[in-house]
């Protein structure tokens, strides 16, 4: 690049107001906080599609019945400067490609939070999307999709066996505002293998309505071998035409960033205490959690093998609990809610009594919210 | 959203229904508040107006 281009470019970021903190729009991008696991195997069923499986606020989508399997992983290589990228794992190989075949991964963007773009107005800026690949030489798409206009933009991208930035520059969309709200507004779509339903049209190379035939062309499959891995990281989004170097932000700032999706208390002892409630009858109690910061919305309560939890009182110590603990939307909220544990086993409790919910002689035991979008 | 079957939960509080507990086709479990934007209610939602699918009542 020329001195006279180089100063250019200079002058695009300052005037984008693209120097200074806090740039990049995206969650956990390089890839260092994972609440939920470091790995996950035998993904690409329906069962475990539009799911979380790894780290934090990167989701994977499989739909039409792909034979494709694959493992995720948060896996300690990356490009100078990350210590983590996610990685896929082609498992299972999937030779003959239905039409309405999908693999992406993604990340679901607020509407809130993406109000500085000025989507559908005339002021509508420009984004540039940029990450850091490496994997099995193969070509991949990248769509971002409006959820509140149905409108997208496509295109592809190579991957080679060594590490390499990637940049997107997002043209303005002046058509379809973004919705100022905690609903998802925007994915970030990386599309990893396509039927001819997402491949037979021609690219959204400017913002247009969704046709299902534009989204994925060019798209290579990585299921076409299980010699197929993909390493991901340093994704970023930010506003402006030019990609500034990744945001590194602390580890603590991003676990807090992801906890208004999805927090998890695990047992870190074989009797952790998750919480300290009350008695409400001999069999019956609740426990109040509190969520700092506050979750997006009323979260779901997942907490794996029943098992693995108990209850305490004062007579027996710790005692199963024989039925799924559940949540109250009365008492529910992005702030709080009140979890119910409502069969004590051989009901020892006294109304009125403090009791804790507690890991039952077992680590792998967890209690988590899920908020995400 | 992968779900194999749904039940409605009694709040203790209000004694009407609370929450409902989902299980998923992995046969894993969730409580999910009966609160719009929560992105398993509203798949709950969609998988009701399937035909043949239904909340079943509290016990």
């Amino acid at each position: 690049m020329s001195k006279a281009a180089e100063l250019a470019k200079i002058g695009e970021v300052a005037t984008n107001s693209q120097i200074g903190g806090r740039r990049n729009i995206v969650y956990n991008g390089a890839m260092q906080v994972a609440q939920r696991a470091t790995s996950a195997t035998g993904l690409g069923a329906n069962a475990t599609t539009n799911t979380y499986p790894t780290v934090d606020r990167w989701n994977t989508f499989h739909g039409g019945t792909t034979a494709g399997r694959f493992t995720m992983t948060q896996t300690a290589d990356g490009p100078s400067g990350f210590a983590n990228c996610m990685k896929l794992d082609c498992t299972t190989a999937d030779a003959s490609i239905a039409a309405g075949e999908e693999f992406l991964i993604s990340q679901k963007l607020e509407g809130q939070d993406l109000q500085a773009i000025c989507k559908g107005t005339s002021d509508a800026k420009q984004l540039v999307v940029s990450w850091y690949a490496k994997g099995t030489p193969k070509t991949y798409g990248i769509e971002m999709y409006d959820n509140d206009n149905t409108r997208h933009f496509t295109n592809t991208w190579t991957v080679t066996s060594s590490w390499q930035r990637f940049t997107q520059v997002i043209p303005a969309d002046t058509t379809g505002a973004f919705d100022d709200d905690n609903a998802l507004s925007l994915y970030i779509l990386f599309w990893l293998h396509a039927g001819s339903n997402f491949t037979s049209g021609s690219s959204a190379s400017s913002w247009a309505s969704v046709t299902a035939a534009n989204r994925a062309v060019g798209v290579g499959s990585f299921f076409s071998s299980t010699d197929n891995e993909l390493f991901i990281t340093g994704i970023q989004m930010e506003v402006g035409s030019v990609a500034t170097p990744f945001e590194h932000r602390s580890f603590g700032e991003e676990e807090e960033l992801c906890k208004r999706y999805f927090v998890k208390h695990k047992a870190n002892s074989p009797y952790d205490r998750f919480g300290t409630g009350g008695a409400v009858t001999t069999d019956d109690a609740q426990f109040v959690f509190k969520f700092y910061p506050s979750l997006r919305t009323a979260p779901t309560l997942t907490t794996g093998t029943l098992s693995h939890l108990g209850g305490t009182n004062r007579a027996n110590g710790a005692v199963a609990i024989g039925t799924a603990l559940s949540i109250d939307t009365n008492s529910d909220g992005p702030l709080s809610c009140v979890v119910e544990a409502n069969d004590y086993s051989g009901d020892p409790l006294t109304a009125g009594e403090v009791t804790h919910l507690i890991a039952n002689n077992n680590v792998a035991a967890f209690v988590a919210f899920d908020a995400e979008l | 959203m992968n779900i194999k079957s749904t039940k409605y939960v009694t709040s203790s509080i209000t004694n009407e229904n609370g929450s409902i507990l989902v299980t998923f086709n992995d046969d894993t479990y969730a409580s999910v508040p009966l609160v719009v934007g929560n992105r398993h209610y509203d798949a709950i939602l969609e998988w009701e107006k399937i035909d043949g699918n239904t909340i079943e009542d509290a016990d």
